[in-house]
Order: C-alpha cells, then structure tokens, then sequence
C-alpha cells in the first residue's frame, strides 16, 4: 500500500513539475502574436492619419506624453500606418515553448533560461517583479537575431534649431550571441567561451577621420551580476584601452547617445529598478522599409535607400507609426551617482524591443527623446526575408534640453558572415586597427 | 643626408621589398572589389617660442589611402594599407637667424681664471675674461685651425638655458650641415637645409610613413593567422607618453620634442610580424601569441640636430659641437686648471663617429620580438620579449686619439679621456602589461613592466666612461571618467594619471673631493602625469590641461589646450607650453678625469699617472641626464597653434 501511494505521490509531483515546465502554448500564442484577434484600434486612427498640432489632443491615448508635446508644438507630423505582424522566428518561439523559467532572489538573477522568451505571461500589475521579467524578455529577446550587422550605420549630429549637420560619423556595427541562440550554428551556444559570455557588441568607426579606426568591444557575461567589459580602440593612439563603467554612462564620440543607451537600453538587469506601469496602446514607429521615402544620398553600392528625415532640425525620422500594444516600463538605476534618473520605455509587446524610451535628468525633468525604428524583415533587404527579426532601421535621440538630437540611418543585414566570433576578441581591434 | 650610393641601396631594398609585397598580393588573391579608400589632412602648425619667436611654421600633407581584397584563396581578408606625409617646416626660411642659413654668430668662451702655479709650478696665473672661440689657451699637441673652423655661425653650448658658471661649454655650430658642415656626424645629424625644411625627404624615404600588406588566414580551429608585412607601426603596451613597452619603432623628437602624438613621430620600419589569435580557449578570453621581426637596418631616435628648435635633452647640441672638437678642434671653457678656457687640437676630444649597427633583411643580426597577449578573468594582460638595438645612443670611450701634452700622434686610447663613438648596443627586454577595471571605484588602472639588460649609460667611474645596467621600468595608469557639474552637467571629465619609474639597477655613484662623479642619470626617478580633458558641444569643443614632473629633476609641465573641431573637415588646436622648475642641474664634467697622467693630474688625484675622477662639474654635458627633457626644456616654453583641414 505504501508503495502504491509513493507512486501517486510520486506521479503527481512530475506532473505538477511537468506543468510548471511546459509553458501554456496559448500563453505563448497570445505573446508573440497579440494581433491574432485583431488590431487595437483608438476612434479616428485609422492608416492614412497624420497626426498634427492640430488633433494631437484628440489622439493623446495613442501618443507618449512627450512625442504628444513635440507634436502639438509642431516640431514634426506623424502619419499613421497599418498595424502589423511582426511575428518573430519560429525557433525563438518554439524554443519560448520548450521550457520556463523563474527569477532568482536578487535583481539580476534567472533560472531555467535555456532561450526564448524568458515570461511570455502578461505581466501582473500587482506582481512586484513584473518590470524585471519584461527587462529580461528584451535582454533574452530575439533583437537581431543570434546575429546581426548594421553595416553601414551613419550617424549625424543635428542642431534642432537650425537643421544644420554638425557631424557625421559612419560606422559598423556588429551583434552576437554567445548563448540563447536559436537559428543559427552552434545552437544553443558557442563552445570555449570561458567567461560565460552571453552577448558582443562591436562597433567600427569608418569616417571621418580624425576619428576613423576608433572601435568599441562590449563583453556581456552570463552572469548578468557580473559588470559588463567594455573596450576602445582609438586610432591615433593605436591603443586598446579599457573603459571605465563611467563611460557607457557618457556621451558616445560626442553624440546625444551614451553607450548604455544602444538598443533601447545595453545594460545589465541589476544595474536598474525596473517598474511595470501598465499596458498601452500606442504609436510606434514600425513599417515596412520598402514603403517608406527613401534616400539614396549615401550611394550605396547596392543602391540601397536609407529612411529619411524631416521635422523639426530634421531630426524625426521620415516613417510611418503603427499603433501597437506596448508595455510601459520604467527602468531607474540603482547607482544614485548615474547622470539618468530613470527611462521610460515602451516595450513592443510581440517583438520586445524597445522602439520608444523617454529619458529623465536627475532632476527629474524629460531629458531625451529616444526611438528606434522597427522595419518588417520581409520588406527589406532580401537577406533579412525570411528572419523573423524585427529591424532596427532609424534613429533619434533628441536633447529636449541642449535643442540637438543625433540621427541614425541603417543598413541592418542578419548576416552570420558578417559577425564571425573572432571580430568580437580585444585583439580583433588592433588587428583592425592600423 | 645620406650619400647618393646609400640612397639608391636604400631606394632599391625599398623597391625590392614593396614589389615582393605586391607580388604576393597579386599572386593570391583571385577577386579584387571595391575601390581604393583615400583620407587625409593639410595641416599648418605654427609655434612661437619665448625669447626665440617663430620656432616652427610646419605645413603637412598626409595622405592615407587603402586597398581592401575580398576572400582570396585560404585567407579571409586582405589588404594594403599607406600612409604617405609631406612636411615643410618654414622656420628654416621665415626665422634663418636662429635656425637656417643665418643662424649662429661668434662666440666668447668662459674663462673664470686660476691663480698662479695652478697648472703646473711656476705657472702664471690667468684673469677672468671672455674669450673667443680660438684664442684659447694653446697646449703642446698643438692648436687647431681657425680657418678651418673660425669663430662664425657658433652658440654656446647650452647658454640659451644656462650661463656657463665655471662649467665647461663651446660652440656649437648652427646652420645646416650643407651650409656649415662643421660637427655633422655621417649618418647621425647631418641634416641640410632641405633635409630640415622637408624631413621626410631623405635616404630613408620617410616620406612613405607607411606601407604594408596585411592578410588572414582562418584556421580550421576557429583561430586565425595575421600577416603584416612592410613598413609599419607596431605598438605594445597601455600607457601613454611613456615608453616602456612600446620601444619597437624608434621615435623622431626633432618634430616636437616629447608633445606630439606618438603616432605622429614613430618612425616606421620595415617589419614582418606573424600573429596567431586563438580567440576564445578553454581558459582564456582571448588568446594571441605574436612573432616579429624587424628587416628594417636599425634606425636610432632622432633626437634633433645642432641648430634646430627641437632637440631632446640638447644632445644634438653636445653631439655637434663635440664633433667639431673632434674633427676640427675646439675652444674649451674653463678647462685647464679648472679655469682657462683651453684650445684643443683635433682628434684629442669630441665624438669621433656614430656606429650605426645592424643590416637589411639580417636574419642573424635582426631585430626580434614575441608577445603573448590575452584576456584571463576580464583582466587584459601582455607578456614581451624584445631583443633589439638601445635606440638612444650611448657615448664609449677608449677610442686613439692623441696626446694633448706631447707633439707625437700617437692615436691611442686613453683612459677617461672625453673622446667618444656613439654607439648603439643590442639590449634584451622582457616585460610584461596588464589593464583592469575596479568598479568600487569606477576606474581603470593600466599597468606596464620592463626589465632590459645590456642598456648603458654615461658613468666617470669606469675608464671608458660609460658601463652597462639593467633597468627596470615602470608605468601605472589611472583613467575615470566622473561627472563635475560645474564643468559639464551632461558630459563626464577624463581625469587620466600615471606615474612612471626607473630604476638603474647597476648604478654607479659617488661622492668625490670635488662633487659627485659616476652616473648621472638617477638611479631611481619618477615622473608624473595628469590628464584633465572636459567636452563641450557634442565634443566638438574640448579644454584639456595636461601636465607632467619630473621629480628627480624638480621639473614641471603644464600645457593647457583647447581643441575645437569646427566641422568634421576644419579643426582647430590651441596649446600653450609652459615649463616651471629647477632647470639646468650640474653633475661632474671630466674636466679632472687625469686622462693624460701626469700633465693632467691634479693634487686630489692620489697618483697622477693613474686617471679617475675627482668630480670637478658643471652644467654640461651631464648635467643634462639630471635635468631630463622636461628640465632640458625649461627655456622653451611655447604657444602653437595647429590649424588642419581633413578630407
């Protein structure tokens, strides 16, 4: 008898266990494709509108307070676009489906994370750590893919006032994942990868020239208590130099964007408190790139057009905003002395990628206004068909408070030839280097 | 500069080299694309100089450009790579009478004077007086000729920082050497006119600052090989202004002295390196083992020429005017008795010849290094081996010369006498660096070690007066960034130190009758540096104040500068160049080494056929290893103005 009833007992744990690991395939579905049922919709907005100074009140559900502001002084004019599936790839979520996952005690600490989307469940508003389950979505999250390369990215430093360029900088940039990846060769991870690393960045400046050769190596570890390693190349120096925490805190070769700011946000979970504030619908710039007014002023040898920009200092870019559900996350950081009192971003809800962050000084006071444009991978270069990544295609971050701002213009290619392993070494950049 | 056989052998090893490159360029690769990448700026730098006035209008052109080849064959990536530069520096022409064709001017000598019987018993006395180069004190080797080497077209060594003050001192020529080829050493400061108004025009081709091939080859391991091969820069170690472990390409401080970015004054050699990267390993972050191998014929650093507004230390001042005493003869300051300002003869004292060592292409006598370079546990981390030629030239006496108290010419070698080679002795470094990230308190700290034996250095102990030491060198680098709002409320500071040792640890000192005789250089010494930057307008704009000490020689630094990029074509830099501190320091001159016994003994000299010396000084030429560039410097402080255009 007893040994029957260790076997009940026995047979019910595993199931109780194998229920808690296998995550709810409609909880997944209704995650990474909340437009199943249909599209949200706000009275009037519908694709075509152009939202103005002069009905932005009427729209201010669907707008951030602070684009709502910017609009209503008639700094720019947004043109509203259908909303889209941006599904992502099917093995980021297949692999979302094999598994789930839990918080440690501390900020900064997850367990059972093999890949995927680390909490596909709608975060709770009254669950303490919901914001920093959804950090972890967008940390986990499937942003470039196992890789990815902007290649070329150019940047220009804008006066708001006077539309004048000050600066262009034209770089490379390159992502990797070391762990967590789903697509591409090694799955789930690289092998010899002695520091637990779990994600590279690599940033190569072409031009101009007193600042060519510069290059940036960000190590992320595993261990997301363990602070990130950063390093610089500069090309008069012809030295790598290790950075200090304090300077993915400062202005990047001068431009309105700090380091920590790429992406939405490149940081580490435990470097932030993280609020969940609610769930909205809002615009955001996401849209199909071969739609869109294009450039050509780069002459892109493959003639590749790059999104243009118009607005106030011509410092918005010139794209279509769908309305799309997003979370609102408030990130603030944990270090009193960090120059940002926190960040509020607007978290894509299907894609978690940050597309919309609004950027507070220490006094409190809206800082920057910062957004990424998403294109759809299957309207834009023909190698990213068929990814499942949603891509980063433009930039702005505007200071409210200098009247600047910084564009960014991209070519986003999901390319694994373009991101070998060996360019994310410290040696890479002096063998880079002249 | 050099003579028209050494330029087309050195034109014709340079053509050979680069067609080799070429050749195996072309042989392997298979698909070429793109076009070749060109960048460059036009530059003026303009310095004005306290007491001097325009001490350089310098007008650059450099030019970049570079050639990327796709995947050819078993390697991955390949390309050429070049750095062309034109320099004219306008000095030579807008303000001759200092440092072209005009420069220069007679000279009187020093002569405090000595009572009677000083010299030998019976000796009259000699009064204080000033006295032309010339008309010295004849001895019994003989006078030299004044014809040959008149007074004109002199200064006295080292009075633009000092006065003689009982020290020894003579004129140094002036102009160009094609001008006034007086103490133009073959080989080693024998710049004419043009040499000096368009320095990368000469026998070693500098104006082709640069020029390689650089190829991949991926490993199947996931590693990968790095080729370079040609004239290029090879950079080891972290820290800035010093140069412990980056000691592979000697360095030009004729350009401007110590303040210009190193990449702008290596001088770039010929050399092959080999570099294996592994990358990730089981055990390290980052894994990479280096070979190079420098074909180049050794070039020493260029330390300025006699007559020319930026010489390190002054040395080519000494250098030139020794060369003349050497060659032609020379009026002496203060020499016999210690107070008579002494004629002597040529080929008694002065710098005979510059040994330059080392061969093209030499597999025997080459120049060779091996680094171990890696990540372990976030720590960055270097291990170096360098075996090469002391860039920095050093003084061996014991050459024949001649005995200035008899009327043979013996040509023989006399102990402690000051007749010199330059020379360049082989030495062996082993060092090592590291970089580190302490996050409690925000800050990077590099760190950089080297150890070299068969270094030497000017010693009046020994009877060649130089010997050999190991040395021991030392940087520490601290680099935060750290927000002060009243600078900047959005934008964080650099604040950048380092502290910098070295340690002779075969020094030699000692307090003789007369003062200190044996090295001059401490034997421990410690400068440092502190590095304040701030940006303003997007970094468009950025204030620094940079300064240095120099503890051994009581000698500060400080150099405000504000950089303004006024687009990303026009920038603008302006650099004030002060120097504070003790200046000039004195250190025994072999005046009382007794090297001709017993005419040159003293009563402090125990046995007057025995040389050694007692330790009589003054502020040359010793002195100067005490004051060190910065203390070298002291006269010399600077405004410039950098004006360059980018395109």
């Amino acid at each position: 008898m007893k040994f029957f009833t260790r076997i009940l007992i026995g047979a019910s744990l595993l199931s109780s266990l194998a229920t808690a690991m296998a995550a709810d395939p409609a909880v997944v579905e209704k995650s990474f494709f909340p437009y199943k049922d249909g599209v949200p919709t706000v009275d009037g907005l519908v694709p075509g509108t152009v939202i103005n100074a002069g009905n932005a009140d009427r729209f201010q559900s669907a707008v951030d307070p602070v684009l709502l502001q910017q609009i209503k002084d008639g700094w720019v004019e947004i043109t509203v676009g259908e909303t889209t599936d941006f599904a992502l790839h099917p093995n980021y979520i297949s692999a979302t489906e094999a598994g789930s996952v839990t918080l440690g005690a501390t900020a900064g600490e997850i367990q059972n994370f093999v890949a995927g989307r680390a909490f596909p469940q709608e975060p709770d508003i009254n669950d303490p750590r919901a914001g920093e389950k959804l950090a972890w979505n967008y940390q986990y999250g499937y942003n470039w893919g196992d890789n990815a390369a902007i290649y070329p990215f150019y940047w220009r430093y804008r006066n708001l006032e006077t539309s004048k360029i000050e600066r262009q900088i034209k770089f490379n940039f390159h992502f990797l994942n070391w762990k967590h990846r789903v697509n591409q060769d090694p799955v789930p991870e690289f092998e010899n990868n002695p520091s637990n690393l779990f994600r590279s960045i690599y940033v190569q400046v072409l031009e101009p020239f007193d600042v060519k050769n510069t290059q940036l190596l960000i190590h992320r570890y595993k261990n997301d208590l363990k602070r990130d390693d950063a390093w610089l190349y500069l090309g008069f120096q012809r030295r790598v130099r290790r950075l200090a925490s304090g300077q993915v805190t400062d202005a990047f070769l001068g431009s309105d964007l700090m380091i920590e700011d790429f992406e939405g946000y490149n940081g580490r979970i435990s470097d932030m408190n993280w609020t969940y504030k609610g769930t909205q619908n809002v615009i955001l710039p996401f849209y199909n790139h071969n739609d869109q007014a294009l450039t050509l002023e780069f002459n892109d040898p493959d003639g590749y057009g790059f999104i243009d920009y118009h607005g106030k200092g011509d410092c918005y870019a010139n794209v279509t905003w769908q309305l799309r559900k997003a979370y609102v996350l408030e990130s603030a950081s944990v270090d009193p002395n960090h120059p940002i009192s926190k960040r509020v971003h607007y978290v894509d809800a299907q894609t978690f990628t940050l597309p919309r962050t609004i950027i507070y000084d220490r006094k409190g006071e809206p800082w920057k206004s910062w957004y990424i444009c998403q294109a759809h991978p299957d309207h834009h270069l023909a190698k990213n068909v068929g990814t499942g990544v949603s891509i980063d295609d433009c930039f702005s971050m505007i200071d409210l408070q200098a009247k600047h701002c910084t564009t960014g213009q991209f070519k986003g290619q999901v390319d694994p030839k373009l991101n070998p392993k060996s360019l994310f070494t410290v040696q890479n950049l002096r063998a880079k280097g002249r | 500069m050099s003579n028209t056989h050494t330029n087309s052998r050195t034109v014709a090893r340079y053509l050979v080299a680069v067609a080799s490159a070429a050749m195996l360029a072309s042989m392997s690769m298979t698909v070429m694309s793109g076009d070749a990448e060109f960048a460059g700026f036009v530059e003026n730098a303009t310095f004005v100089r306290e007491d001097v006035g325009l001490s350089k209008m310098r007008n650059t052109v450099q030019l970049e450009v570079e050639k990327m080849f796709d995947q050819t064959g078993s390697f991955s990536s390949v390309f050429i790579s070049s750095t062309f530069r034109a320099t004219y520096d306008a000095v030579y022409d807008l303000n001759d009478k200092d440092y072209g064709k005009n420069a220069g001017g007679s000279i009187l000598l020093e002569q405090v004077g000595i009572p009677p019987g000083v010299l030998f018993p019976g000796a009259p006395g000699f009064s204080p007086a000033l006295v032309p180069h010339g008309s010295g004190l004849p001895l019994p080797g003989g006078d030299f000729d004044n014809a040959v080497n008149p007074n004109a077209g002199f200064l006295v060594l080292g009075n633009h920082l000092h006065p003689t003050d009982g020290g020894v001192a003579f004129g140094v020529p002036q102009r160009p050497c094609n001008i006034d080829s007086r103490g133009c050493i073959d080989g080693y400061g024998d710049s004419s006119l043009n040499d000096l108004r368009f320095p990368e025009f000469n026998g070693r081709l500098d104006f082709m600052r640069e020029l390689y091939i650089d190829a991949t080859l991926p490993l199947k391991s996931g590693g990968e090989w790095g080729f370079r091969f040609g004239r290029q820069q090879v950079v080891w170690g972290r820290t800035d202004l010093f140069r412990v472990l980056d000691v592979i390409n000697p360095v030009d401080f004729s350009r401007n002295n110590i303040y210009d970015e190193l990449e702008d004054i290596r001088i770039p050699m010929g050399i092959f390196t080999a570099e294996w990267r592994g990358g990730q390993t089981e055990t390290f972050d980052d894994l990479n083992l280096q070979f190079l191998w420098k074909w180049e014929k050794f070039r020493p650093n260029i330390l300025g020429q006699g007559g020319t507004p930026n010489i390190i230390l002054d040395a080519g001042s000494f250098f030139r005017g020794m060369n003349n005493c050497w060659d032609n003869g020379c009026t002496v300051a203060n020499f016999a008795g210690g107070g008579v300002a002494t004629d002597f003869p040529q080929h008694v004292i002065g710098i005979r010849q510059a040994n330059l060592p080392g061969k093209w292409f030499s597999v025997s006598d080459g120049e060779y290094g091996i680094k171990l370079e890696g990540v372990f546990k976030g720590v960055g981390f270097s291990l170096n081996a360098l075996r090469f030629y002391q860039q920095l030239p050093v003084l061996r006496g014991g050459i024949p010369s001649d005995n200035l108290f008899t009327t043979e010419v013996e040509s023989q070698p006399h102990d402690y006498l000051i007749a010199f080679d330059i020379d360049f002795p082989k030495v062996t470094l082993f060092g090592g660096s590291a970089d580190l990230y302490v996050d409690p308190i925000k800050s990077v700290f590099r760190l950089e070690i080297a150890h070299t034996s068969g270094e030497e250095f000017a010693n009046t102990l020994r009877p060649r007066l130089f010997s050999e030491s190991d040395v021991i060198r030392w940087v520490i680098g601290w680099d935060r960034p750290t927000f002060i709002p009243f600078l900047n409320k959005t934008r964080a500071v650099l604040l950048s130190a380092q502290v910098f040792g070295q340690h002779l640890l075969d020094h030699e000192r000692e307090m003789a009758p007369l003062g200190p005789i044996g090295m001059p250089d401490h034997k421990n010494n410690y400068l440092a540096t502190l590095l304040i930057k701030i940006w303003y307008m997007n970094d468009r704009l950025s204030p620094q104040l940079l300064s240095a000490y120099d503890s051994g020689a009581d000698a500060l630094i400080v150099s405000p500068s504000l950089d303004w990029l006024i687009n990303d074509n026009w920038r603008l830099t302006t650099v004030f160049n002060v120097k504070f501190g003790k200046g000039a320091q004195k250190f025994s001159d072999c005046r009382t080494c007794n090297p001709f016994g017993p005419y040159t003994a003293t009563p402090l000299h125990p046995d007057p056929f025995v040389g050694g010396d007692v330790g009589l000084g003054g502020y040359e030429p010793l002195g100067r290893f005490l004051a060190g560039p910065i203390g070298m410097g002291q006269e010399e402080s600077e405004f410039q103005v950098t004006l360059r255009y980018r395109f």
